[in-house]
């Protein structure tokens, strides 16, 4: 590990990272889920991580939103080290995160979910009117067809939840939205509406990291991608110029990481 | 009958405007196919006065209609009145397989028929654009190299055996250019020009209310008539053709070093809001179609040219010069110049074009259970 970065990104990509890890690694008890691990996320773009059950991905989610510390490295916010102690302190810095269970409450409404704990207020009473506005402005920024935001979020499709905590995710607009497993047990539809919502979140500037075993459906939205295997980076690629075998060959070990940059 | 299927839904009077007929007979006409479940009417007000609205009975079932982009699918579910039910797109990788792609639409046609509670037989017909050249007789790729992945492919067989219903397959400019003169902007006008400029440039001709589809399917194929014989070498092995100047790749280079990576879609925002760059790149881009778009005007004289694909969008930021340089180099005539124009049905067209062609299919089988 060098010292900070004067880092020069490969390629045409020009903004510095919004969100960078360098030399990250977690350990869970004997298990090393991540090693060593550089990771760039810039503004207006789609970074991709792919990899196989087990490479870390869901732990490199965790590190980038705050969930997990990294036991060695370190994260930069625009440059500058930070340490994220939770996801909240996360939230505040600019980082959402959607995880795989989407964490919703099933019993509660959509606006419910949307601003539970962080309730806006008039008074000692809540302000319904506005979070209602706000949670109808939200979801036509991001095209939802939820018929209805008093309708509990049990009661919604898998997209249609999918979308609900996306929503969530983007109220106090971060920069950088992580998805674990976007996809996983969506049926096809669905899964379009996700791929197009990640698509309007590039448009609309923000940084996005989607993470997903799914190479297919990530190739569809995906400007960079980055493969994991067993906890540490086994290439990175442009989303213009990789081919599913490239990446499946990286996932599996089949070809070795010789495309890393190797300036540092 | 055919009327109503056009159109979709008219009143009563602008029927017996359309077909000829008087309005008694036509009220007549319309009473006995109600009475035998083809045509639904429902009360509704025309300038002010009592009319009734006829469409086809939604019993008759529906068709669908699939676009495969270049990086994105569409699928839209539509009645007999052409009355479009769902509509769905997805974002697809880059050089995506036929195989997948074929798969997954065939999955979002069968959700999508799931999601209006239609049972999979009321699924009538299926009407596909691809983006390469189609032999409409057998439904395969008439090309080799112009969609990597699909060469050869029978789009027909695959899909008529996943979803057990006829399917029509064509070149998607040319399906964007059958919409447009049915439906949008070239509607009443014989002899239609369409170009869809989009990752890729096609084109499209409609003479005499049908499709040009030539000896193979290859009519119509804009993108690749020669704009500089000393050109670049194309994926279509030829040199210089219109899409080596304004395909997305190229376009997307020409900003990559001074804007770095860009979509089609930014470059079109970026030029709106004044970027002097992203402006120069399309107005470029629109003098190179009108050279390929005069040539086309001097060898068919069509009436009106309408220009679609996401590149259209920029409206006159790339339609002013085009339409410049299409007044230039077209033989003056006494009819002054030739009209161009934007895509109405935007980036719908397409997947509009691929239902019209269902819906006939439907009706030539004989499954509306009339013959229109």
């Amino acid at each position: 590990m060098t010292g900070a970065p004067p880092e020069d990104p490969p390629g045409p990509v020009p903004a510095a990272a919004v969100h960078a890890l360098r030399g990250v690694s977690k350990n869970f008890g004997g298990v090393r889920a991540l090693v060593d691990v550089d990771l760039d996320v810039h503004d207006h773009e789609v970074l991709a991580v792919v990899g196989d059950n087990g490479a870390g991905k869901s732990t490199l989610a965790g590190v980038i939103a705050g969930a997990y510390r990294p036991d060695a490295g370190r994260l930069l916010l625009d440059g500058a080290p930070v340490v994220l102690g939770s996801p909240g302190e996360a939230r505040t810095r600019g980082i959402a995160a959607v995880f795989q269970d989407l964490a919703l409450c099933d019993n509660l409404d959509v606006v419910e979910n949307l601003f539970l704990g962080h309730e806006s207020t008039r008074g000692a009473l809540l302000d319904e009117v506005t979070m209602e506005r706000q949670a109808w402005e939200l979801l036509g920024q991001l095209g939802a067809t939820v018929p209805s935001v008093r309708q509990p979020v049990r009661t919604l499709s898998g997209g249609q939840r999918q979308v609900v905590a996306v929503a969530r995710a983007l109220l106090g607009s971060p920069r950088v939205v992580v998805f674990d497993e976007p996809t996983a047990s969506l049926g096809i539809r669905q899964t379009a509406e996700v791929l197009n919502l990640v698509e309007r979140l590039r448009e609309r500037g923000h940084a996005v990291v989607l993470i997903s075993h799914q190479a297919t459906d990530l190739q569809a939205v995906a400007d960079r991608f980055v493969v994991l295997r067993l906890g540490r980076v086994g290439g990175e690629f442009d989303a213009r110029a990789v081919g599913y075998e490239d990446l499946l060959a990286a996932m599996t070990g089949a070809a070795l990481p010789t495309d890393r940059k190797s300036s540092r | 009958m055919s009327a109503v299927q056009q159109r979709g839904s008219l009143t009563q009077i602008e029927l017996a405007g359309v077909t000829g007929l008087s309005p008694a007979t036509v009220s007549n006409i319309v009473k006995e196919l109600t009475s035998a479940g083809v045509l639904h009417t429902s009360p509704s007000t025309r300038s002010g006065r009592r009319a009734l609205q006829v469409t086809l009975a939604r019993n008759l079932g529906l068709v669908a209609g699939v676009h495969f982009g270049t990086r994105s699918l569409r699928v839209a579910l539509a009645d007999a009145s052409m009355q479009v039910l769902a509509d769905q797109r997805m974002p697809l990788a880059p050089d995506h397989r036929a195989d997948t792609g074929l798969r997954r639409a065939a999955l979002l046609v069968a959700e999508m028929v799931e999601s209006l509670d239609a049972r999979p037989e009321e699924l009538l017909a299926v009407g596909v654009g691809v983006p390469a050249p189609v032999d409409v007789r057998s439904g395969r790729i008439a090309t080799v190299g112009m969609l990597r992945g699909w060469d050869g492919v029978a789009v027909t067989d695959v899909l008529a055996e996943e979803l057990g219903t006829p399917v029509t397959v064509d070149n998607d400019a040319n399906l964007g250019a059958l919409a447009e003169t049915r439906f949008g902007a070239a509607a009443g006008h014989d002899a239609v020009a369409y170009l869809r400029v989009s990752h890729g440039v096609g084109g499209g001709l409609v003479l005499g209310g049908r499709l040009v589809h030539g000896r193979a399917g290859v009519a119509g194929e804009i993108g690749h008539v020669t704009i500089d014989e000393n050109g670049p070498i194309c994926r279509c092995g030829n040199r210089g053709c219109l899409e080596t100047f304004v395909g997305a790749p190229v376009l997307l280079g020409m900003l990559a070093s001074s804007h770095g990576h860009l979509t089609l879609r930014d470059v079109i925002a970026r030029a709106q809001e004044g970027d002097a760059g992203c402006r120069r790149v399309l107005f470029d881009a629109g003098q190179h179609l009108g050279v390929a778009a005069a040539n086309l005007c001097n060898l068919v004289d069509p009436e009106i040219v309408v220009v679609g694909g996401q590149l259209a969008e920029a409206g006159e930021i790339l339609l002013g010069p085009m339409r410049t340089v299409v007044e230039q180099r077209t033989v003056p005539s006494t009819a002054g110049p030739v009209e161009v124009v934007a895509s109405r049905l935007g980036a719908a067209a397409e997947v509009r074009g691929a239902l019209a062609v269902a819906l006939d299919t439907a009706g030539v089988s004989g499954s509306l259970g009339v013959t229109v």
